[in-house]
């Protein structure tokens, strides 16, 4: 039974997979031709370096949508996390990250128990949680978190420097070893099946002894701690941190994710596909900067591509 | 009144004891109170309690529309472009104008989500981001104006209040009230409550969720219009038109609107919204940081929704 189920969730995502290569594969060597550079490999190096924190903001999201949920609070736990990592890094950096993973944490357990528990809309659960870290953090900048807003040298050497060799840097390195797990977590533990199975039929895991609380709980602190890892990560990336570090990210982490091939509603999708449309969107902007348009043109431009992919991506689904 | 109608107007009745005891609280700071300090509120609320309603109407019939402020923001950048310099006549003409092309974007809108399957979150997030653009592409900066005839007919010439309490009522009146009695909208409620059986029973389903979406940017569009009116110019930034959702969705919600659809009217948005408004300018009237207005409002939607739901649960109607 449950080999059957993993068969046909499989087959019915591999085939999208390999559409979603074939657009990336064309988007790149249009970027190609247009900027003969971005053929190259170093251009390649930065192209993966600039998916990797949108590859983990992706991941935390995709596991949201798995259950059928979203976490639109997820650009302030990043910004939060590496906000907190810069003002305590002289305690030392692993207090720091103590701390910021411990905030994550929390924020992570109040969605998740707000939303098992009391059956809070997610939505709603998420984006009034945005709004109250948005104030808490401008008031937090004032007051109890005063200080340094670099992130630590060490942080900024794993968020860019190269590793070994040119197009492998230290953040594609984290992003393949978290990313790995995260897959790992994903298809082959109980904790997986359990947030496909809620995803599919809530009421259906329920009677089954689920206890779906519980799944959605670890589902939405597994997100937050993976927005926190690519907050950090953007953090190191930018060099100084703001309020409205991650901000830009929220929208293209739901987009990564719909691209992707999984569906807003629960059950259906995968993280394979996930890092296909990280890496579609991160071309994407490299594609829209090389034609130099102004910034008007290019968000038309990247709200046409992700609504036809996510259009083109039903079809396919749809006659499969 | 029956107990059943004041049972179903509990919400309302609620919402409006908390915009009371806000409102004399807020009145209570105030040195004097008068013409003034009402066109104030009046015009603080306008352009999102229009937001609201059209949220509200769109959540109703069971959808949601993230871009519903980028519509706002986009007909806000086309008025203050073309208006500026018109004359009263010209200006009104465009007004119609701009209302069609607000209709318009949300009967798109509808019509993509119907007819592509995808949901509607998704497709209402890339439209945002393609309203937003094309608002930033018919104004680069913020500027533009209005004829100040028209801008007086909104907002009102400085001590005269009527103007933006028409403008708050009027579309209750001329578009909520006839929609509410109309095969529209008891179609609205049906979708909201159970697609598949509205469906069965004979409701055009895809063609009703497009009227919505398409009344939802009309009332975005009204919105837009106001807010050039009230700020006299442009403001063609992504971060306005995802504030101006999260509150219209807040709004809508704080107002009785249940998210699962099917739930609701558009007197209670226009009520929630007055509540927000309350909040940050009590808060900045104790001399408080306004960065905790948005503690305040982000924990009181959530409050209101969790006690909301844990309340249909306990009478039973879900």
């Amino acid at each position: 039974m449950m080999n059957s189920i993993r068969n046909y969730a499989t087959a019915k995502v591999s085939k999208s997979i390999w559409t979603l290569f074939g657009i990336l594969i064309a988007l790149f060597l249009v970027t190609s031709l247009i900027d003969p550079y971005f053929f190259s490999i170093p251009s390649i190096g930065t192209t993966l370096l600039l998916a990797a924190p949108l590859g983990l903001l992706a991941a935390g999201q995709t596991i949201c949508m798995l259950t059928g949920g979203i976490d639109l609070s997820l650009a302030m736990i990043a910004a939060g996390a590496a906000f907190i990592v810069s003002v305590k890094s002289s305690d030392g950096l692993l207090i720091a990250l103590f701390w910021a993973f411990l905030y994550c944490f929390v924020i992570g357990s109040i969605n998740g128990l707000a939303i098992g528990l009391f059956g809070m809309n997610p939505l709603i659960m998420t984006l009034g949680m945005n709004a109250v870290l948005i104030g808490v953090f401008a008031v937090g900048v004032t007051t109890f978190l005063k200080g340094s807003s670099t992130v630590p040298d060490i942080l900024v050497t794993a968020s860019t420097a190269i590793f070994l060799f040119d197009p492998i840097s230290w953040p594609v390195i984290i992003w393949a070893v978290i990313g790995g797990l995260f897959l790992f977590m994903l298809t082959r533990t109980g904790l997986g099946r359990l947030i496909y199975a809620i995803g599919d039929n809530a009421q259906a895991a329920r009677l089954a002894g689920v206890k779906v609380w519980q799944v959605q709980w670890a589902t939405y602190v597994i997100c937050a701690i993976l927005g926190g890892m690519g907050g950090i990560m953007l953090g190191g990336q930018s060099g100084a941190v703001a309020i409205s570090l991650a901000n830009s990210f929220l929208l293209p982490s739901v987009a990564a994710v719909v691209i992707g091939g999984t569906s807003i509603m629960g059950g259906i999708g995968s993280y394979t596909g996930t890092i296909m449309g990280t890496l579609i969107l991160t071309v994407l902007s490299y594609l829209l900067a090389t034609i130099n348009s102004s910034e008007a043109v290019k968000q038309m431009i990247y709200g046409a591509i992700v609504l036809a992919l996510a259009w083109t991506y039903a079809k396919i689904s749809e006659n499969s | 009144m029956n107990l059943i109608q004041v049972k179903r107007q509990s919400w309302n009745f609620g919402i409006i004891a908390l915009v009371i005891i806000l409102g004399f609280w807020r009145i209570s700071q105030l040195p004097e109170f008068g013409s003034y300090e009402v066109r104030t509120f009046a015009l603080g609320i306008l352009p999102i309690a229009l937001l609201s309603m059209g949220q509200a109407l769109i959540i109703i019939g069971g959808g949601i529309n993230l871009a519903l402020g980028a519509e706002a923001v986009l007909i806000n950048c086309l008025s203050a472009n073309y208006m500026e310099g018109t004359d009263l006549k010209t200006s009104i003409l465009l007004v119609f104008v701009f209302l069609l092309v607000g209709t318009g974007v949300g009967a798109i809108t509808g019509w993509i989500i119907s007819k592509s399957g995808i949901a509607d979150i998704v497709v209402t997030l890339a439209t945002s981001f393609l309203l937003v653009g094309i608002a930033m592409f018919i104004m680069p900066e913020p500027g533009g104006g209005i004829n100040q005839s028209l801008a007086d007919l909104i907002a009102g010439k400085d001590p005269n209040f009527i103007p933006p309490l028409v403008w708050l009522i009027l579309p209750i009146l001329l578009i909520w009230i006839p929609l509410y009695r109309s095969r529209l909208g008891i179609a609205m409620y049906a979708i909201g409550s159970n697609k598949d059986a509205a469906f069965l029973s004979g409701v055009n389903v895809s063609l009703t969720r497009v009227k919505l979406y398409a009344i939802g940017g009309l009332f975005a569009a009204i919105s837009g219009i106001v807010t050039t009116g009230v700020t006299l110019s442009s403001s063609p930034f992504a971060n306005i038109s995802n504030t101006a959702t999260l509150n219209s969705v807040a709004g809508a919600v704080l107002g009785g609107v249940s998210l699962a659809g099917g739930v609701g009217g558009l007197v209670g948005p226009v009520l929630a919204s007055l509540v927000l408004f309350f909040i940050p300018t009590i808060l900045l009237g104790f001399g408080i940081d306004p960065s905790y207005s948005q503690i305040v409002t982000g924990a009181l939607t959530i409050f209101v929704v969790l006690l909301g739901g844990i309340l249909r649960r306990r009478t039973g109607k879900r």
